[in-house]
């Protein structure tokens, strides 16, 4: 029975969580607003590191969910509803990308005319990096994201409603473009958002090291709240080992692909030597901002990758979840460690808006996220893995969603 | 039994697929006489001497070729200044490529849990060996010395000089070497249980001391299997990283430097995708052909079939992507030599070159968008060998259109192919094949026991 | 208690499922010196018969973390030390160069000692061992399942273990010649 009902009514408490969370995102939106007033360069700065950290949690959510309707598996059907809700904050964020938009002088240099009429280079890019195509591509961007987000959910819920399982079907086909699609664009936005902060420096790989991290990030948060639910009925008797011991390896492999990236595009720089990029890493180099970089290779990588090669940490929920949550923070790190110096050219330095505002979106993130949850049955129950991936472990606890309308 | 579908046939059918990976009503005992009996018993058919022929034949030429090309030097092949590599290098990137589908299917494949693997990992495996062996040939005698090929290694020697590890072309030697030597002890070592079946089984006694030497004493116990299998699975984990650093670090041969083209960022996961791709476009080439000429229609079945094809349309989309980030930061970038570059592939000297690897690439291979092509054995058969050619045409534009323009005009120059580089490269089709073919006559090229694994009766059904 | 020409008693099963079972029972009655056979591996049937952890992954870890360090140490030495070269004004110890061999070293280390590791544990090769003496062991590598129980046991008599093999359900119970 327990199994149809909403999030919501299984457990209670995410309403006031959702609550306490928004007014907390409210309370730091004004905090945050007296930063702009102080120091705007540096409000748009830390906005971006803070908003490209849970944009990441919602796209790397989307596309986990696509892979999974074309992969299969059990390791999704248990977060599917997660990485729904998580999708679904994204029309939320198309609105908090407007301060961007709104603080684009202040972060890129390109808009700037005086600079570009004086640098031969700039004036190349114009066709590409120029005010009104960037709004227009940002515009493109969440349209499609959206648009996928929109159709899948629709069609789950639709599901959960009618156990129709050709839907199933149309699922998997607007996955497969949508994947595609999401690989593209979110290329061109990290090109876009972040690349462009440096507009002479440029890395073919830049997108997928992106793209990589948000799966990394969408992955650890999924992780964190799976053992979140898991302490609760009904996933207390659905979640088992093996299905963190899954979630854990994917996150082992994102972890081991975000340092593969990473080391292949400094390898390669390093190695040409090529004045218009190397100086992109001696910023990001020089003593001071060299400790954030150490700090990566040993929290991004070499900890969670050495804790995360043992069975015993990835089958015991409270030690996968302080591996993920660790990570989380590493991601967020990295962000800082991609955006900050670009400003910061002459060594280290941390502005109390670098904790602000994360912590800002993270809790209005946070607080749609769990809006969104509570709305929807906690397992989709109508999909036709579902019996396959759970079935078993459903019957040995008495509970099949057969009988269960 | 009451139950009309056992469980276990339910899950070796998989959501929605409705082919399974297995044909219903095999026993222990029929899918071991029936894989072996190829090997044993059954009448060497026609086909394979005169196939195996053919591909002796070329291995004739290949042999004929070296041997020229020791005798007279490099200058047997079209290779010159500005162009210092190019088919024995578009040959090495590309046989090594292949070699990597072999690796993925066993490795990976086997770590995602995803059963419908076994049938082919054997043959994909054995596809690696040879595929590795062709391409060692190519720098080994592009060295034009390959006798002294030790050179490369790092060995006390009388001069007190050591490789220069800052080269990739030292990497490469240690990551082609590696991966030679890892592929072979992960075939051998699941090749040892069959090799037991063999010689248990073979009539004759050269069969059974063969067969029973290479058996190393095999003799199925249960403290045996455990650490087999504890073995196998460390293997697969750590062959899969080694996969992805092979084909990065051919990627390295040519992004670490500066030649507009080859430097570049994407190179690394964009070579290991394009890899994965022509491995799969060349394990589809081959095991078309030998399931239908050795009946084994059972066993690789349309659902594998089907599932490398949806691995190609994957693969070959990520390479589709480098291509396009490739061409929009080199002109996104500022740099008038990289803008020349793309320029100069679009519409220089070798521009149909590069319009076939796109067409053959990315534009053709969209039809497996649809599973009405994903289950046609002839469509696919005939698109795989579309993309092999697409891939090595690919290798052959990054190599050889980024080295014929120099920065200088005044160094610029021409590559054409002499009757050497194509009957070298010919050869080693042949050398492919014919080890391919030996493999095919005197090894299971199925895992007999992980097929068993597979059965019902594994799980004690009758 | 044995003529010293006896290895064991093998006894033949018709499934996987009746092997685990009997490797059970006879761990249950308190034989410890015996070994299971079968075509398959089968996933529980190491512990039926009290076999439980292989030192296998860490010979594996301690192999390729013994591949990784001599391989760094190698290009350390050979670049830094023993013949210092200027090369195209890169440092001498180039540590981001030296990271591609490391790795591969790491990797040859660890697989050698995961497929040596695992021949060596398993006493392998081995060209003679006497279950081979039993005619039918030969489906051992097809279709037969089968259980030893070995003479160096110390529970072990010719009369009363083939007997309880017997009951075990045991298609067949042979002696196995030393």
């Amino acid at each position: 029975m327990a199994l149809r009902q909403t999030a919501d009514e299984l457990i209670p408490e995410l309403r006031r969580y959702q609550r306490q969370l928004l007014l907390a995102g409210a309370a730091g939106a004004v905090v945050s607003f007296v930063g702009y007033v102080l120091n705007p360069a540096q409000f748009f700065q830390s906005y971006l590191m803070a908003y490209m950290f849970v944009l990441g949690l919602s796209l790397g959510s989307l596309a986990l969910g696509m892979v999974h309707q074309l992969s299969g598996g059990a390791w999704g059907v248990v977060i599917r509803r997660p990485i729904g809700a998580a999708a679904r904050v994204l029309p939320a964020l198309t609105v908090m990308f407007l301060p961007i938009a709104f603080g684009m002088h202040h972060l890129y240099e390109w808009t700037h005319a005086d600079v570009v009429a004086n640098d031969p280079i700039l004036q190349g890019k114009q066709l590409y990096l120029n005010t009104p195509f960037f709004l227009v591509r940002a515009a493109i961007y969440f349209a499609a994201w959206n648009g996928i987000s929109f159709l899948l959910n629709r069609w789950s819920l639709e599901q959960d409603r009618t156990g129709d399982r050709r839907l199933s079907r149309r699922m998997q086909l607007l996955s497969g473009g949508g994947l595609l699609a999401y690989g593209l664009l979110t290329t061109f936005a990290a090109f876009d958002w972040m690349m462009s902060l440096a507009p002479h420096w440029f890395s073919t790989i830049y997108g997928v090291l992106i793209i990589g991290g948000q799966a990394l990030s969408a992955m650890a948060f999924l992780i964190v709240v799976l053992v979140w639910l898991s302490r609760r009925k009904p996933l207390s008797d659905i979640v088992v080992a093996s299905h963190f011991h899954d979630l854990a390896n994917l996150m082992l492999a994102f972890v081991m692909l975000w340092a593969y990236f990473s080391f292949s595009q400094y390898l390669i720089i390093w190695s040409g030597n090529l004045p218009e990029e190397i100086t992109w890493y001696m910023h990001r180099l020089q003593p001071g901002w060299r400790l954030v970089a150490l700090l990566l290779v040993v929290f991004h990588f070499a900890v969670p990758f050495v804790l995360l090669l043992s069975r015993a940490v990835k089958r015991e929920p409270d030690t996968i979840m302080k591996v993920a949550a660790a990570i989380l923070v590493a991601r967020l790190i990295d962000l800082f460690w991609l955006i900050a110096p670009e400003f910061h050219q002459d060594g280290v330095y941390v502005s109390w808006m670098d904790v602000a505002l994360p912590l800002t979106l993270v809790s209005l993130w946070l607080g749609c996220f769990m809006w969104q949850l509570r709305g929807r049955a906690i397992l989709p129950v109508y999909d036709p893995q579902f019996e396959e991936a759970l079935g078993p472990i459903i019957d040995q606890g008495g509970e099949t969603p057969r009988t269960a309308h | 039994m009451d139950n009309p579908m056992p469980l276990e046939e339910r899950q070796l059918t998989g959501a929605g697929s409705g082919v399974p990976v297995i044909a219903p009503g095999h026993t222990f005992g029929s899918v071991t006489d029936k894989i072996s009996a190829i090997v044993l018993t059954r009448r060497t058919p026609i086909g394979w001497y005169l196939g195996f022929m053919t591909a002796a034949a070329l291995t004739g030429l290949l042999l004929v070729s070296l041997s020229y090309l020791v005798v007279e030097g490099i200058g047997i092949w079209g290779n010159n200044i500005p162009v210092a590599w190019a088919f024995d290098i578009t040959n090495f990137v590309w046989w090594i490529g292949i070699g990597h589908a072999g690796t993925l299917i066993s490795a990976i494949l086997l770590l995602l849990r995803q059963t419908w693997r076994t049938s082919i990992n054997r043959f994909a495996e054995a596809m690696t060996l040879c595929a590795v062996a062709c391409a060692g040939i190519f720098p080994l005698f592009h060295t034009g010395r390959p006798w002294l090929a030790y050179w490369l290694l790092p060995y006390p020697n009388t001069m007190g000089i050591w490789p220069q590890f800052r080269s990739p072309l030292v990497w490469d030697v240690f990551a082609v070497s590696t991966y030679a030597t890892v592929s072979l002890l992960f075939w051998f070592v699941g090749l040892v249980p069959d090799l037991a079946t063999l010689r248990d089984r073979s009539q004759s006694r050269t069969g059974r001391i063969i067969y029973g030497a290479l058996a190393l004493g095999w003799r199925g116990s249960a403290m045996h299997w455990h650490r087999y299998e504890t073995a196998y699975l460390l293997l697969a984990g750590i062959a899969t990283p080694l996969v992805v650093s092979v084909h990065t670090v051919v990627s390295f041969d040519f992004a670490v430097a500066i030649v507009p083209g080859w430097h570049t960022t994407i190179f690394p996961p964009y070579f290991v995708a394009g890899a994965i791709y022509s491995g799969f476009a060349m394990v589809l080439t081959l095991s078309i052909p030998i399931r239908a000429i050795y009946g084994l229609q059972d066993f690789i079945t349309l659902r594998h079939l089907e599932n490398m094809a949806k691995v190609m349309l994957v693969t070959g989309l990520i390479v589709a992507y480098g291509y396009t980030v490739e061409a929009f930061i080199a002109w996104y970038g500022g740099n008038a030599y990289e803008g020349f570059m793309i320029w100069n592939r679009i519409t220089g000297p070798y521009a149909p070159a590069y319009w076939a690897l796109l067409l053959c690439n990315v534009i053709i291979p969209q039809i497996l968008w649809f599973k009405s092509v994903r289950t046609n054995v002839i469509v696919l058969f005939v698109l795989s060998l579309v993309v092999n050619v697409g891939m090595w045409l690919e290798r052959f534009i990054i190599i050889v259109t980024s080295l014929h323009r120099d920065f200088l005009p005044s160094s610029w120059g021409m590559y054409q192919p002499t009757f050497w580089d194509w009957s070298t490269y010919l050869g080693t089709i042949g050398l492919f094949l014919m080890l391919l073919f030996l493999f095919v006559r005197f090894l299971p090229l199925i895992s007999i026991f992980e097929m068993r694994t597979l059965l019902p009766e594994a799980k004690g059904e009758q | 208690m044995h003529s010293p020409d006896v290895y064991g008693l093998m006894a033949e099963f018709a499934d996987p499922n009746e092997l685990v079972a009997a490797a059970h029972r006879a761990h249950h009655e308190g034989y410890r010196r015996m070994d299971a056979y079968s075509p398959l591996p089968i996933e529980e049937l190491h512990e039926a018969i009290g076999f439980h952890n292989t030192r296998l992954p860490l010979i594996v870890l301690i192999g390729g973390i013994v591949g990784g360090l001599a391989g760094y140490l190698l290009q350390w030495w050979a670049s830094a030390v023993a013949y210092p070269l200027n090369v195209g004004g890169k440092p001498f110890h180039s540590w981001p160069a030296f990271i591609p061999v490391t790795f591969e070293c790491t990797i040859l280390g660890a697989a050698l000692s995961a497929v040596f590791g695992m021949l060596a544990l398993n006493g392998l090769p081995q060209p003679y061992h006497p279950v081979f003496n039993v005619p039918r062991f030969t489906l051992a590598s097809r279709s037969g399942f089968f259980l030893c129980i070995e003479a160096r046991d110390g529970k072990f008599d010719l009369s009363r273990t083939r007997a309880f093999l017997e009951t075990l359900g045991a298609t067949e119970v042979t002696t196995v010649a030393d």
